[in-house]
């Protein structure tokens, strides 16, 4: 398995909802006119609570500065797990579980902090910029480290820091935030770059304006639903999470939908902002998934984690998970 | 859909049929203009095609690629692949076959739903069908589908769990089950099958190249890189591949797969397309977006870089094949250098032939040869018409008869060899003469062992006339008469020696023209003789020739006017004889009789009408001078003529220069001016102890002289010419460079150079040279070891040849040896030592000629060598003969 660390220096903010209109141009011009900008990594998730940007030093210049936008201090670097060789095996879980033991257990284990951000194309796990060492440290044994360089990827070389590093504790993680599943069902989905500007109107509106529809907060009181999306364009690929009602806006054939026609269910973790600092977070929902096989995407914001699960599969989620609550308590 | 560039495929199989994919796809067909099946509706491509829609089809919406069936049955089978990563086969035309009927509509379904960015079919089972896709999480990124597969029950399990819309549930035609998958979690950009092996498959992927090997798919090579589109085999050359990225073009060796063996100019703009020609080697066409010209680089020298460091050159040009912008291009498979291209915008095509480089080439003789792509012109000219004046003014062709002729090679009679040369040439003749002349006046002072003049006579008449000294003047008389001549006339030793290098005179001390004249009369010179004796004061012989010259078959009748006039000369200055000849003479034709009047009419000691006549020899106007000039006029005056004949590069001045630094300089401009290098090697041989020859001019006249030989093959002229060469500047003899050396002792065999050790010989003369009075040629000289065998006679080597036919089988008795090895032929060529540098057999030279002569291999047996075909001149005949 080859674990790649990509160029990318990102930033992770968040907009609230009221301050989104002094950023809608800076935001159109990330999504829809990529050739505009240098940006090559940009993601937008809208939640009830606010909109968290994660976007590349390139593309945050076009952010304006603004009370309304807080941004985590650190740098991100995002890294991108590829398993190399080809090798066939039946069924491949999808998204976080299939790296939960390899990658972010071990990471939990030494106390690192990581941002997860779930797409159609593939799992993005963002780390601080200055835990690098200590990531490379820690996954050299699992994987070999490949940095990207140019657009060409380099033998990462070892960063030459061994010793004092913390004893990784082998201790069972609990669930220690509270969970909650809203009622709508999700697409994980996809379209062709050439497309985009067809349906630029409409995802404009999704993002900005769909809120609008109702009085905000309403959303926290029809309490089964959940106002959520995510779109982000990361080096020339578009991917979209929508609920599937926004799915029936789209016209036929734009989207990519998958030969099964999967639905996922949510998962949302954390009952108050969850932070930067805390670890292992992803890892108290992906290590019981992993065990349970059931793929799961896993979508980090700026206050709280998204976890998205087959919806078949959402009630043994719930009941694993709830386990492992109840054990922790 | 929106914005999808056009693309266009040749059909493989009929090499008139295409089909241009955009939004839809149409399938034409090209003919020439004006054919009868091509008249309505014809698309006009270029002056002499046009081009008919056939078919359309846009049953298949947002396709991303299309890939032509390559079998010949079913005939217009296309595979499309779409953005949602469907693959789809669908036909252009109607083809009625049942396969294509079970094929056709056929969809591929992968997974998950992205973009397909690539299809190949494999060249070999056609029924392989290579899909690349955009990256999705887990899934496969490459796929193999089978296009023969049926709805198999088991995959209806697959999509019926999957809950695949019932629409596309359709009688089986869908699915669902790649054969391979390859590449989880990566996305393919580009691929094509490697001639190789059909089952390697080269795959641009993200960041990196990978062959994948269907044998054993846990395995791939792969190389991390930008360059991952557009993946494309030189069908030439199966190991080497092109790929770009942005506007930059990598070129692969698949053997040496770590690195790109080159990478071509960065380009401005991102490419589009990049493609091999099928039908010329290494050549690689090129297009960026928004462009109106094809780049190409041709390859065609490249050797196949081994070490890191050997750079290929490429040429690299620019084609415009129409005013608009260009969508994309594609070579036609079997026409050389054609393509048809289509414009960005409106689908507007053209037709389009890359013209190939022309390269060409003179030959040594007066052919010439171009090579346009596979042809080869050669144009040679015929005789007949005015070409043939111009073949025969070619100083190739003169050069080349020259050489048949020997010219240069008398050595005893030098003016002769202007003989040799045709004996038209002016210039030439007064060089060879004065040449002589030189000889001759060089041989008597040998004879009178006067070194010093020797070498003065070389220097010009220019030189000699500065060292004159002690000149006397005194006014001669006209002869035949008591009349004082109104004329100084100069005299001394270097200014009589200057007369008989213009051939005026002859030896001895005398200045008696009369032998010259009668040359010139017996040459019909009339005109000349007739100012020649006029000019050494002598009316009446002038008049005598003059009538003469009336008189005889050949001579002008005129003459005899001529000499009425010369005879009413009179020196009174203001008679109206001098007033009328000053004025009239102007109006001859001939020059000499023009000078003559200028002569008698002029004031002494200003003759500018005599000396700057052009037409008038130089060895005449020469001699004229050194008779009638003072001291102080002559050098001047010589000065401006050696000027002017160097300016010229006219040979005459030879005369005046010499073989000197001059000399060579007049001859550089003879050189520069008619390539005769030929006459300069020879004339300036001819320098005598040659600070000349040493001239790096000099040397590179020679020197392509010989080239110019060895390119004829006149390989005797060229040996004939060293031979010459040696004989007049023997610091050209070269040292021998190769030696026969003993097998035990590893000395020379050469008996010489056993006395002598690494004295320089030339190569002719040592092998079995030994001389008479050495008893043991047979032997090494140095330690009486015996000589190897000849693989014929077997004999050992130093025997020499006998040319009976019995010594061919061996059976030649020592007897006979002693006898020959008396004769003084032993250094003949028959004998020397010859042998096959591959297989190390050899023997006598002659031995091995008459071998090889009806043999391919050589005579050793067991050995397959053949050499003779190994030796590139071995069976090049010389153009020339002994």
């Amino acid at each position: 398995m080859e674990l790649h660390i990509l160029e990318h220096s990102l930033k992770v903010a968040s907009i609230a909802k009221e301050g989104i209109q002094i950023c809608t141009h800076g935001l159109i011009k990330l999504a829809f006119l990529p050739s505009k900008t240098r940006c090559k990594f940009f993601s937008l998730t809208e939640t009830p609570e606010d909109y968290t940007i994660i976007v590349d030093e390139e593309g945050f210049k076009e952010l304006p500065e603004s009370e309304h936008l807080s941004v985590a201090e650190a740098t991100w670097l995002a890294l991108n797990v590829v398993s190399g060789g080809g090798s066939a095996t039946n069924s491949q879980p999808i998204g976080v579980t299939k790296i939960a033991k390899s990658v972010i257990a071990p990471l939990a284990d030494h106390n690192i902090s990581v941002f997860m951000l779930s797409t159609y194309q593939t799992d993005f796990i963002l780390v601080r910029e200055r835990d690098l060492p200590m990531v490379m440290h820690t996954l050299s044994s699992e994987f070999t480290l490949l940095r990207v360089v140019n657009g060409e990827t380099v033998a990462a070389n070892s960063l030459g820091v061994t010793n004092g590093f913390v004893k990784p504790k082998l201790v069972p993680r609990p669930i220690i935030h509270p969970l909650s599943s809203p009622s709508n069902m999700f697409c994980v989905t996809s379209l062709d770059p050439d497309t985009l500007p067809s349906v630029a109107t409409l995802l404009m509106d999704v993002m900005f304006y769909s809120g609008g529809i109702k009085e905000p907060g309403a959303s926290n009181e029809d309490s089964g639903h959940i106002r959520f999306f995510s779109f982000s364009l990361i080096e020339g690929y578009i991917s979209l999470v929508m609920d599937e009602q926004t799915t029936q806006r789209f016209p036929n054939n734009v989207l990519f939908t998958s030969a099964s026609g999967e639905l996922w269910k949510m998962v949302r973790i954390g009952g108050q902002p969850l932070g930067f600092d805390e670890c292992g977070i992803v890892a108290q929902i992906s290590e019981p998934l992993a065990t349970a096989d059931i793929p799961a995407y896993y979508i980090s914001t700026f206050k709280f984690d998204h976890a998205l699960v087959p919806e078949e599969n959402i009630q043994s989620v719930i009941g694993a998970l709830r386990t492992n609550e109840s054990a922790g308590q | 859909m929106s914005g999808s560039k056009p693309d266009i495929l040749w059909s493989p199989h009929h090499t008139d049929r295409y089909v241009i994919c955009d939004s839809e796809l149409g399938l034409y067909r090209i003919g020439p203009v004006g054919s009868a099946e091509n008249k309505v509706g014809a698309l006009l491509l270029s002056d002499e095609t046009a081009a008919t829609l056939l078919a359309i089809n846009s049953d298949t919406p947002y396709m991303k690629c299309v890939a032509w069936y390559p079998k010949q049955e079913p005939e217009c089978l296309l595979a499309v692949g779409q953005a949602n990563g469907r693959v789809v086969l669908t036909s252009l035309g109607q083809s009625h076959s049942s396969k294509s009927k079970e094929l056709l509509g056929k969809e591929f379904v992968p997974k998950h739903a992205r973009q397909c960015n690539t299809l190949a079919w494999n060249p070999v089972d056609s029924n392989w069908l290579a899909a690349g896709l955009d990256k999705h999480r887990a899934d496969f990124s490459v796929l193999i589908w089978d296009i023969s597969s049926k709805f198999s029950p088991e995959a209806s399990v697959v999509t019926e769990k999957n809950r695949l819309p019932s629409g596309d549930i359709d009688s089986g035609m869908v699915v669902t089950k790649p054969l391979y998958e390859l590449g989880q979690n990566d996305a393919c950009l580009s691929l094509c099958w490697l001639p190789r092996d059909q089952k390697l498959l080269l795959a641009g992927m993200h960041r990196n190249l990978a062959i994948f090997d269907l044998r054993n798919t846990s395995q791939k090579t792969f190389v991390n890189t930008k360059a991952i589109q557009g993946v494309t085999v030189d069908p030439h050359f199966p190991d080497r591949v092109a790929s770009f990225f942005e506007g930059q073009v990598a070129i692969w060796d698949l053997r040496k797969f770590e690195k790109p063996v080159l990478t071509l100019n960065e380009q401005p703009k991102p490419l589009t397309k990049v493609a091999w020609c099928p039908t010329r080697t290494g050549l690689l066409a090129t297009l960026t977006r928004d462009t109106n010209i094809i780049r190409l680089y041709d390859m065609q020298h490249t050797p196949t870089p081994i070490g890191d460091e050997t750079e290929p050159t490429i040429i690299e040009r620019s084609v415009q094949p129409s005013d608009s912008l260009i969508g994309s291009f594609a070579w036609h498979p079997t026409t050389q250098n054609r393509m048809v291209v289509v414009s960005a915008a409106n689908r507007a095509m053209t037709d389009f032939t890359v013209f190939e480089r022309i390269s060409l080439a003179w030959s040594s003789t007066t052919s010439l040869m171009w090579a346009c792509g596979r042809h080869l012109y050669e144009c040679a000219e015929e005789g007949g018409g005015s070409w043939e004046g111009a073949v025969e003014k070619d100083i190739a062709t003169k050069m080349r008869q020259r050489a048949q002729s020997q010219y240069g090679h008398d050595t005893v009679q030098v003016w002769m060899n202007h003989m040799l040369a045709g004996g038209d040439d002016p210039q030439l003749k007064s060089l060879w003469f004065t040449l002589h002349f030189m000889k001759q006046y060089a041989e008597d002072m040998e004879q009178k062992q006067q070194s010093s003049k020797q070498v003065l006579v070389y220097s010009g008449i220019k030189n000699i006339v500065k060292s004159s000294s002690g000149t006397t003047e005194n006014r001669r008389c006209w002869s035949g008469s008591e009349r004082q001549a109104n004329v100084l006339w100069f005299h001394s030793e270097e200014r009589s020696l200057a007369l008989r290098l213009c051939g005026w005179i002859s030896q001895g001390p005398d200045i008696d023209v009369e032998p010259f004249l009668r040359s010139l009369e017996g040459d019909g010179e009339w005109e000349r003789a007739a100012a020649v004796a006029l000019f050494n004061l002598d009316i009446r012989r002038a008049i005598q020739i003059l009538n003469h010259g009336a008189s005889s078959e050949k001579g002008d009748i005129n003459l005899n006017v001529v000499a009425m006039a010369l005879s009413g000369y009179t020196d009174e200055k203001s008679s109206l004889w001098r007033e009328m000849c000053s004025s009239l003479r102007l109006q001859l034709h001939n020059p000499y009789l023009v000078v003559m009047f200028a002569f008698l009419t002029s004031e002494p000691g200003a003759y500018d009408g005599v000396l700057y006549e052009s037409s008038v020899a130089v060895t005449d106007r020469v001699a004229f001078a050194c008779m009638f000039l003072n001291d102080t006029q002559l050098p001047r005056y010589m000065d401006k003529l050696t000027n002017e004949m160097k300016e010229a590069g006219n040979l005459e001045g030879i005369l005046l220069t010499g073989l000197t630094k001059d000399g060579v300089d007049l001859m550089e401009r003879y050189v520069d001016r008619t390539g005769d290098v030929q006459t300069a090697s020879f004339c300036m041989l001819k320098g005598s102890p040659g600070e000349v020859v040493k001239d790096p001019r000099v040397q590179c006249w020679i020197e392509n002289y010989r080239n110019l030989l060895d390119a004829w093959r006149f390989w005797h002229k060229r040996a004939e010419f060293d031979i010459h060469r040696s004989k007049l500047d023997p610091s050209s003899k070269p040292l021998a460079q190769v030696f026969v050396s003993c097998n035990f002792c590893g000395k020379s065999i050469s008996y010489s150079c056993s006395a002598v050790p690494h004295q320089g010989r030339g190569f002719s003369q040592y092998g079995v040279s030994g001389s008479p009075t050495k008893s043991k040629v047979t032997s090494c000289p140095g330690c009486r070891k015996p000589l190897p065998r000849c693989a014929l006679c077997l004999m050992n080597m130093g025997t020499p040849v006998s040319n009976c036919p019995d010594t061919r089988h061996g059976t030649g008795t020592s007897d006979e040896k002693v006898d020959l090895t008396r004769n003084n032929k032993l250094s003949h060529f028959n004998n020397w030592f010859t042998w096959c540098h591959n297989c190390r057999h050899g023997g006598h030279a002659g031995h091995m000629l008459s071998w090889f002569s009806d043999h391919a291999e050589c005579p050793v047996s067991a050995c397959t060598c053949k050499c003779m075909q190994l030796d590139t001149t071995g069976n090049l005949v010389p153009s020339d003969s002994l």
